[in-house]
C-alpha cells in the first residue's frame, strides 16, 4: 500500500488558501489581522481562547483570594484593594464581599472553565485529532471567539457601574437578582451579568454546532466513531449537551431580564415587598428560575468536566504506554453521564421548597449518575495497572486528576443523600465538593493538557523541572485549601457569609479558615511559576519535533506547530488511538496512521 | 537511579492523599471541628447516615487511592525492564465494577428514603406552633397566642428570639417577606428555604433544652451574614410562662412593665 | 491601644503574604487609619463668602474646616481612639469597646463593635452614609443632628438610654434596622454609648460651624479655650442628654372602655374604637396624611428633617447660582466682580458637596397603618407615645402637648382611644398552612 502523500490535494480543503495568499501579499495589515486576530484557523482561535481564558483565570483567582481574605479575617484591613474602602478604615463592605464571590464563580465558570475546555482545547484538538484540515464552519468558529469579547467587556464593565457587579451569587436566584431594591448590585451590574451570560451562551452554541458537525462529517478516511480518541468523544458529547441545555438558560436569562427591565413577573410572587418597594407584577414563582437555571447548569457541570476526563484518558495512556482500559465502557459512561445529566438538576433544590416527593426522584437519579463516574475511575486505574509509567509533568497532573476526582466524586454522594443534604446543603461541604471537581479535577486536567499539547501548539516543550515544581506546589496547596473545607462543612459552616464567627456554632473555625487562606495565597503565588514557564517556553523552550511523547493520535503526525490546513498529507487511519506496547511490534506505539504491515510502516516513516 | 527516586517521591506524594485525608477526618472531631451537637429526635438518623456514607466512601477512597499509589510505585518505567502489558480491558471486570457500585448506590438510595420522609414528608397533624417570617435581615416571629390560631388579635410578635418547647412536635410555618432565605438550625439538623409567596411547613422535636443558633443558609443580600437568630428550647411549662411574659410585655400600657432586655 | 491583637489582627504578615502573591509593592499594604469625615453640608452651608474676606474663598473655607476638625480631634479623638472629656458625660471604657477595627483583645473581649455591626449603614462618622446606605429605604439615621425618632421623651428632648437600647434590641420593623437582641447586654450598652458619642460629637460640630458663621467675621479664628469649647459649646449639648431621663412624657391611665387584653374588634371595645375613629378623623388630624382608610394615602410629599435640610439647601444653591449668573452678565466694578466670583465658587463647591456627601433626598410617605407593622413598636404604650409626641424629625406631629404643662389637640387619656382604633384596623394575613396539603398525614407514606 502506498503512503497517502498525494492526498494533500484532497477536496476536503474547501476554503481555497490560494486566493487568500494573493490578496495578502498586497495588504500586510489585513494579512496580520486575518492571520492572528480575525483568523478563521481553528488553531489560532483555540490559542486565542486559551490566552483569554488564562488571563481571566488570573482575575478569578485574585477574586478568590479577596474572598478568602474576608472569610479568614473578616472586617480587617484589606491589603491592596483596601484603599478602595479607605473611608471605612480599609475594611471590606459586606456587599463588596457578596460581589466578590459572585464574580469569582461567574468568571471561573463562564469565562474560564467552559471556554478553556470547549473553546481552547476543543478548537485546537478536534480537527487535528480527527484528521481534518479545519472546522466545518470556520467563520462561525471565529464568531464563537469574538462573541466572548462583548461578554468580557460586559463582565469587566459591571465592576465599574453604580452598585458594582452582580452580587446575587453565580446562580442569581430571584427575587434577589430581579428586584433592584433588594441589593445594591441588582441594578446595572446584574443586567450586565445577564448580558454577558447570554453572549457566552451564543459563543458556546456556535462552538457546539461546529464541533458536532465537524466530528460527524470531517473525520479522516478510516476514522470510525470507535477509533476516535476519548478527548474527541468527550468533546462531541459535551457539544451535544451544550446544544440541548443552553437554550433553556438563554430563555431563562431573557425572562429574568424582562422581569428586571420590563416589569414582567415570571419569578416574583404576588405581594412581596423588598426594602419597602413592591416587587414586580406578581404572579410568578422564584422556584421556576431555579428549575430553568439548573436544567442548564447541571449539564453544564458535565460540560465542565467531561472534556477534561477525555483529555486525561488520552494522556494517561500515552504515559502508561498502555491501551485505554475499557475503551467502549468509557465511551458509554460518558454518554451515560450526559444522558443522566439531564434528569438530576433537582438535586440542587432539595431544600428549596420543591415538593419533597420530587426530591426522592432526583435523589435516585443522582445516586445513579455516580455510577458512570465510578466506572470511569476504575478504568483509569485499570489503564495504569501493568503499565510502564513515565512521570512527566503532564502525567503527574493527569494522575492527580484521577486522585482528586475520586475525592470530588465521593463527596458528591453525601449531598445526593437527601437527609444528609439537609445538614450540609449550602455549607462548605458543597464548596469543597465542587472545588475538588472543578479545580482539583478540571483545572488539573487542563494543566495536564497544556503541558501535553504545548509542543503541538508552539513547537517547543515546556520546562519539565519547573513544571514539576509547579505541580508539586499546586497539589499541596490545593489540598490544603480545599480538603479542609470538608471539615468546615461537617460543622455546618455556611457558604457566602461575610462573617460567620459571631455564631457560637462557628466561632472556633477561624484558625482553620486562616490556614486555608494561607494555602490559597500559596496556590495563586505558585501560578507565577507556571506563567513564567509558559511564556519562556513559548519562545525559548527546546524544539519539540512532531511527536515528542511518542503518542498515537493524528495530531502528532502533523508538524509542530501545524501550518494552515494542518497536515502535510491526508492522514488515513488504520486503527484505534491506543495501540501502545502491542506485542510483536518493535516500537512501543503504533500510530493511528501507521500502515498495518511493517514494510509499509518503514516507507511511511521515510516519507515523513 | 535518580529517575527511580523521583518516581518513588511522586508515588509517595499520592500516598499522602489517603493518609492525610483519613487523618484529617480522624483528628477533626478531637478539636471539635465536627458535627455540632444534635438535640433533635430525627437528627440521629441523619447523622448515622452521614457516618455510614463516610465509612462507605472512606473505604472506596482509601482502596482506590492506595491502588493508584501502588500502580505508580510498581509500574514505574524506570524500574520496569519489560514492556507494558497490552490489555484492552476486561469484560468481567467491567461488569463487576458496574454491578457492585450500582447495587450499593441503589441500596443507599432506598435506605435513606425513610429518614427523608420523616423530616420533610410526614408532617404532624397540628396547627403551627409559630410562624417564622424571614426578611432582609432578620427572623420575624409570630406566635398564635392563647387561641392557638395565627392571624388573630392575640398574636405575639417577636424578632430573632425563637423559643420552643422540648419533647413535643413543633410545627413552624415558614414564610419570606422579600427574597429567598433558608431557615437553618445546625443543632436540630433542619434546613429549609423560605420562599416568598409560599408557606412551607417545617417540623421537628427537640430532645434537650438549651440555646442554639438560627443561621440563614441561602444568600439573601448584602447582610446575609448578619441574619442571626437564636432558638431556645425549654420545657413546656417554661415555654408557656415565657409566652405569657412576652405577651404581657407586648400589651404594656405603662413604662413600669417595660423590660429592656429579655435576659 | 488597649487591645493586644489576638486572632484577628496580624495585618502586617498577612499583607506581606498577599502583597507577595499579587506582586504589588504596596509596602505593608496598611491603609490609612480611619478618620471622621467632616459634616460637609454644614461646613459649606455656614461658609458663605463674606465681604471683608482677604484671602481667596477656598483657602478661607478650608482653613475654617481644618480649625473645626482640629478642635473635634482634640475633643473627641478618632474612630480608632475615641476620647471622652469628663464634661461630656460619656464613658470612655464603653466607647473603646465599640470603637476601632474589629478585633478581640487578649482576654477575648470583642472590640470594634460599631465597625462590625453598624458602620456599613451608619458610616464611620455616624452620618448615615455608610457604603450600603444609599440603597436602603428608608435611609439609615444620621446621628449628627442628635435627633431620634422612637423615644419616650418629649418631642425635642433626647432619648433615654433605655430608648436607644430598646431600638437596638428590637430593631425597627419595616426598615433595614435589624434587631441586636442576641448581643450580650454589655455590647448593646457600649453601642448605645457610642451612638451617643457620635451624636454629641456631631452636634458639637454643627454648633462650631454655626458659631463661626454667626459670631466670627472675616478671618477670625475659632477660639480654642476650654471655657469656650466646654462651657459654651459642649455643656448645653451634654445638658440635654443628661436631662433625658427627666423628660419622659407622662402616660395617662387607660380609661374605662379600653380593653387591650381583648381584640380591638371585640364588642367591649366598640365605643372606645368609635371614639378613637372620631378623633382620628377629627381633632387628632391623623386623616390629613394617613387618609380616611389609614392606608397612608393622604398628603405624601413631605420630607423628614434630614432630607429636608438637603432639599432646602439644594433649592437655595440652585437659586443662588441663577442669581449670580444673572448678576455676572451685567457691568460690574472689580470689587463687585471679585465678590461674585467668590460667591459662585462657594455655590459650585456646594453643588459638589451635595452630589458627593449627601444622599439623594427621598420623601417620607405617611405610614400605611394597615400592614400590622409599627416601626416604633407595637405595644399600646409605643403607639401612645408616637401619638403623644409625634415623631421627632419626621412630619408626624403629636396630638399631645408639646412640652410639660402644655395642652395638646387631644386630651391625654383620649389618646388611648386612638391607639385602640389603630389596633382595630384590619390588615391582610394570608393564613395558616392548609391542612389539605397532600403530604400531611403521618400514615400517608
Amino acid at each position: 500500500m502506498t503512503p497517502p502523500t498525494v492526498a494533500t490535494a484532497s477536496p476536503t480543503i474547501a476554503h481555497g488558501p490560494a486566493t487568500l495568499v494573493v490578496t495578502r501579499k498586497h495588504r500586510p495589515v489585513a494579512e496580520f489581522l486575518s492571520t492572528y486576530v480575525f483568523s478563521k484557523d481553528h488553531k489560532v482561535i483555540g490559542l486565542q481562547f486559551l490566552f483569554s481564558t488564562l488571563l481571566w483565570f488570573l482575575v478569578g483567582g485574585l477574586l478568590a483570594l479577596a474572598v478568602r481574605w474576608q472569610v479568614a479575617w473578616p472586617w480587617s484591613d484589606v491589603p491592596v484593594v483596601g484603599k478602595l474602602f479607605a473611608q471605612e478604615g480599609g475594611q471590606m463592605s459586606p456587599e463588596f464581599y457578596t460581589m466578590l464571590f459572585t464574580m469569582h464563580a461567574s468568571v471561573m465558570i463562564f469565562l474560564v472553565i467552559i471556554p478553556i475546555l470547549a473553546g481552547a482545547f476543543g478548537n485546537f484538538l478536534i480537527p487535528l485529532m480527527i484528521g481534518a484540515d479545519d472546522m466545518a464552519f470556520p467563520t462561525l468558529n471565529m464568531l464563537s471567539y469574538w462573541f466572548m469579547w462583548p461578554a468580557f467587556i460586559a463582565f469587566t464593565a459591571s465592576f465599574f457601574v453604580e452598585g458594582g457587579a452582580a452580587s446575587g451569587g453565580w446562580t442569581s436566584y430571584p427575587p434577589l437578582s430581579t428586584n433592584p431594591a433588594s441589593s445594591p448590585a441588582s441594578g446595572m451590574g446584574q443586567t450586565l451579568w445577564l448580558l454577558g451570560l447570554t453572549l457566552v451562551g451564543v459563543s458556546s452554541m456556535l462552538g457546539s454546532v461546529n464541533y458536532m458537525t465537524t466530528i460527524i462529517l470531517m473525520r479522516a478516511p478510516g476514522m470510525t466513531m470507535f477509533r476516535l480518541p476519548m478527548t474527541i468523544w468527550a468533546m462531541f458529547i459535551t457539544a451535544i449537551l451544550q446544544a440541548f441545555a443552553l437554550p433553556v438558560l438563554t430563555a431563562a436569562g431573557f425572562m429574568q431580564l424582562t422581569d428586571r427591565l420590563l416589569g414582567t413577573g415570571f419569578f416574583s410572587p404576588e405581594g412581596s415587598m423588598v426594602n419597602n418597594a413592591i416587587s414586580g407584577a406578581g404572579g410568578g414563582q422564584p422556584l421556576l428560575w431555579q428549575h430553568l437555571f439548573w436544567f442548564y447548569s447541571h449539564p453544564a457541570v458535565y460540560i465542565m468536566i467531561l472534556p477534561a476526563m477525555g483529555m486525561v484518558s488520552d494522556i494517561l495512556t500515552v504515559f502508561a504506554r498502555k491501551p485505554l482500559f475499557g475503551y467502549r465502557p468509557m465511551v458509554y459512561s460518558i454518554a451515560g453521564i450526559a444522558g443522566l445529566g439531564f434528569i438530576v438538576w433537582g438535586h440542587h433544590m432539595f431544600m428549596s421548597g420543591m415538593n419533597p416527593a420530587l426530591g426522592i426522584t432526583f435523589m435516585v437519579s443522582t445516586m445513579m449518575i455516580a455510577l458512570p463516574s465510578a466506572v470511569k475511575t476504575f478504568n483509569w486505574l485499570g489503564t495504569l495497572w501493568g503499565g510502564k509509567i513515565q512521570f512527566t509533568t503532564s502525567m503527574l497532573f493527569a494522575l492527580s486528576f484521577v486522585s482528586m476526582f475520586i475525592i470530588g466524586g465521593l463527596s458528591g454522594i453525601f449531598m445526593a443523600a437527601t437527609p444528609v443534604d439537609i445538614f450540609i446543603h449550602d455549607t462548605y461541604f458543597i464548596v469543597a465538593h465542587f472545588h475538588y471537581v472543578l479545580f482539583a479535577g478540571t483545572a488539573m486536567g487542563v494543566w495536564a493538557a497544556i503541558y501535553f499539547w504545548f509542543p503541538k501548539m508552539f513547537g517547543r516543550t515546556m520546562n519539565e523541572f519547573w513544571g514539576k515544581v509547579h505541580f508539586f506546589l499546586t497539589f499541596i496547596f490545593l489540598n490544603g485549601t480545599f480538603f479542609t473545607m470538608h471539615i468546615l462543612g461537617a460543622v455546618g459552616f455556611p457558604r457566602r457569609l461575610a462573617d460567620a464567627y459571631h455564631y457560637e456554632t462557628f466561632h472556633h473555625l477561624q484558625p482553620l479558615n486562616a490556614f486555608m487562606t494561607y494555602c490559597a495565597m500559596g496556590m495563586v503565588a505558585t501560578q507565577v511559576i507556571f506563567a513564567a514557564n509558559f511564556i519562556y517556553s513559548m519562545f525559548w523552550g527546546p524544539i519539540a519535533g512532531r511527536n515528542p511523547w511518542n503518542a498515537n493520535t493524528l495530531e502528532w503526525t502533523a508538524p509542530s506547530p501545524p501550518g494552515h490546513g494542518n497536515f502535510d498529507y491526508q492522514p488515513v487511519v488504520y486503527r484505534g488511538p491506543y495501540e501502545y506496547s502491542v506485542p510483536g511490534v518493535e516500537k512501543d506505539h503504533l500510530m493511528q496512521t501507521d500502515p498495518p504491515n511493517a514494510a509499509a510502516a518503514a516507507a511511511a516513516a521515510a516519507a515523513h | 537511579m535518580g529517575k527511580r527516586l523521583a518516581a518513588m517521591f511522586w508515588a509517595l506524594l499520592f500516598l499522602a492523599v489517603p493518609v492525610l485525608g483519613v487523618a484529617t477526618f480522624a483528628i477533626a472531631p478531637a478539636y471539635d471541628h465536627w458535627l455540632p451537637k444534635d438535640v433533635s429526635e430525627h437528627g440521629q438518623s441523619i447523622d448515622s447516615l452521614f457516618y455510614f456514607i463516610l465509612a462507605l466512601t472512606g473505604v472506596v477512597f482509601v482502596v482506590t487511592e492506595v491502588l493508584l499509589f501502588w500502580f505508580m510505585w510498581k509500574y514505574d518505567a524506570s524500574r520496569r525492564t519489560e514492556g507494558a502489558t497490552y490489555l484492552q480491558g476486561s469484560h468481567t471486570l467491567e461488569v463487576v465494577w458496574t454491578i457492585i457500585p450500582a447495587a450499593t448506590l441503589l441500596f443507599l438510595a432506598i435506605y435513606q428514603m425513610n429518614a427523608w420522609a420523616d423530616v420533610k414528608m410526614r408532617r404532624p397533624a397540628m396547627s403551627p406552633t409559630v410562624e417564622v417570617v424571614a426578611r432582609q435581615f432578620e427572623w420575624r416571629l409570630r406566635y398564635p397566642g392563647r387561641d392557638g390560631t395565627l392571624g388573630t388579635a392575640d398574636d405575639l410578635f417577636l424578632v430573632n428570639d425563637l423559643h420552643l418547647p422540648i419533647d413535643e412536635d413543633v410545627l413552624v410555618q415558614l414564610k419570606s417577606m422579600d427574597v429567598l432565605h433558608s431557615f437553618f438550625l445546625p443543632n436540630v439538623r433542619i434546613k429549609q428555604d423560605a420562599v416568598p409567596g409560599m408557606k412551607i411547613p417545617v417540623w421537628f422535636k427537640a430532645r434537650e433544652a438549651g440555646e442554639f443558633d438560627i443561621v440563614c443558609a441561602e444568600l439573601c443580600g448584602w447582610g446575609h451574614y448578619k441574619m442571626k437568630g437564636r432558638v431556645t428550647f425549654e420545657t413546656r411549662a417554661e415555654f408557656d410562662a415565657w409566652l405569657e411574659r412576652k405577651y404581657a410585655e407586648q400589651q404594656a400600657v405603662q413604662p413600669q412593665i417595660e423590660v429592656a432586655r429579655a435576659d | 491601644m488597649i487591645n493586644t491583637p489576638s486572632f484577628v489582627h496580624r495585618s502586617c504578615y498577612k499583607a506581606l503574604a498577599l502583597a507577595a502573591v499579587v506582586g504589588a509593592a504596596t509596602g505593608c499594604g496598611k491603609t490609612q487609619p480611619a478618620s471622621f469625615r467632616l459634616n460637609m453640608v454644614q461646613a459649606t452651608k455656614t461658609s458663605a463668602p463674606e465681604a471683608d474676606l482677604e484671602r481667596p474663598w477656598e483657602q478661607w473655607s478650608q482653613d475654617r474646616q481644618s480649625q473645626v476638625a482640629t478642635i473635634l480631634l482634640a475633643m473627641f479623638g478618632t474612630p480608632d481612639e475615641p476620647l471622652a472629656l469628663a464634661e461630656s458625660g460619656l464613658d470612655e471604657a464603653k466607647l473603646r469597646l465599640a470603637a476601632g477595627p474589629v478585633r478581640s483583645d487578649i482576654v477575648g473581649r470583642k472590640n470594634g463593635l460599631y465597625r462590625e455591626h453598624c458602620v456599613h449603614c451608619h458610616g464611620i462618622s455616624g452620618d448615615g452614609m455608610g457604603p450600603t446606605a444609599a440603597f436602603l429605604n428608608p435611609y439609615p439615621r444620621d446621628y449628627r443632628p442628635g435627633k431620634f425618632k422612637f423615644k419616650s421623651t418629649w418631642r425635642d428632648a433626647k432619648p433615654t438610654n433605655a430608648d436607644l437600647v430598646r431600638v437596638l434590641h428590637e430593631g425597627i420593623a419595616g426598615t433595614s434596622m435589624p434587631s441586636f437582641a442576641l448581643l450580650p447586654p454589655t455590647q448593646v450598652d457600649a453601642l448605645a454609648e457610642y451612638v451617643r458619642y457620635l451624636s454629641v460629637r456631631g452636634e458639637t460640630e454643627l454648633a462650631l460651624f454655626t458659631y463661626a458663621e454667626q459670631e466670627l467675621g472675616g478671618d477670625e479664628q475659632l477660639p480654642t479655650t476650654r471655657e469656650f469649647l466646654v462651657d459654651e459649646i459642649l455643656t448645653p449639648i451634654v445638658g440635654k442628654w443628661a436631662a433625658a431621663e427627666e423628660s419622659q412624657i407622662p402616660i395617662a391611665a387607660v380609661p374605662a372602655g379600653v380593653h387591650f387584653g381583648l381584640a380591638a374588634s371585640d364588642f367591649a371595645n366598640r365605643e372606645s374604637v368609635a371614639r378613637g375613629r372620631a378623633l382620628f378623623l377629627g381633632d387628632g388630624g391623623c386623616v390629613k396624611c394617613h387618609g380616611v382608610t389609614a392606608l397612608g394615602d393622604g398628603q405624601a410629599n413631605d420630607y423628614d428633617d434630614w432630607n429636608k435640610t438637603i432639599v432646602e439647601v439644594s433649592k437655595e444653591v440652585a437659586g443662588g447660582l441663577d442669581a449670580s449668573r444673572q448678576a455676572a452678565t451685567g457691568e460690574m466694578s472689580p470689587e463687585k466682580l471679585a465678590e461674585y466670583r467668590a460667591r459662585a465658587e462657594w455655590l459650585h463647591a456646594f453643588v459638589e458637596v451635595l452630589e458627593g456627601d449627601a444622599l439623594r433626598p427621598r420623601t417620607i410617605p405617611p405610614r400605611n397603618l394597615r400592614q400590622g407593622v409599627y416601626r416604633g413598636g407595637r405595644r399600646p404604650l409605643d403607639l401612645y407615645r408616637r401619638l403623644y409626641t409625634g415623631i421627632n424629625g419626621a412630619p408626624m406631629p403629636g396630638v399631645g402637648p408639646s412640652g410639660p404643662g402644655g395642652k395638646g389637640s387631644v386630651a391625654d387619656a383620649e389618646i388611648w382611644h386612638i391607639v385602640n382604633y389603630i389596633r382595630s384596623l384590619p390588615y391582610e394575613f394570608d393564613g395558616e398552612l392548609g391542612a389539605d396539603r397532600p403530604m400531611i398525614a403521618k400514615d400517608r407514606f
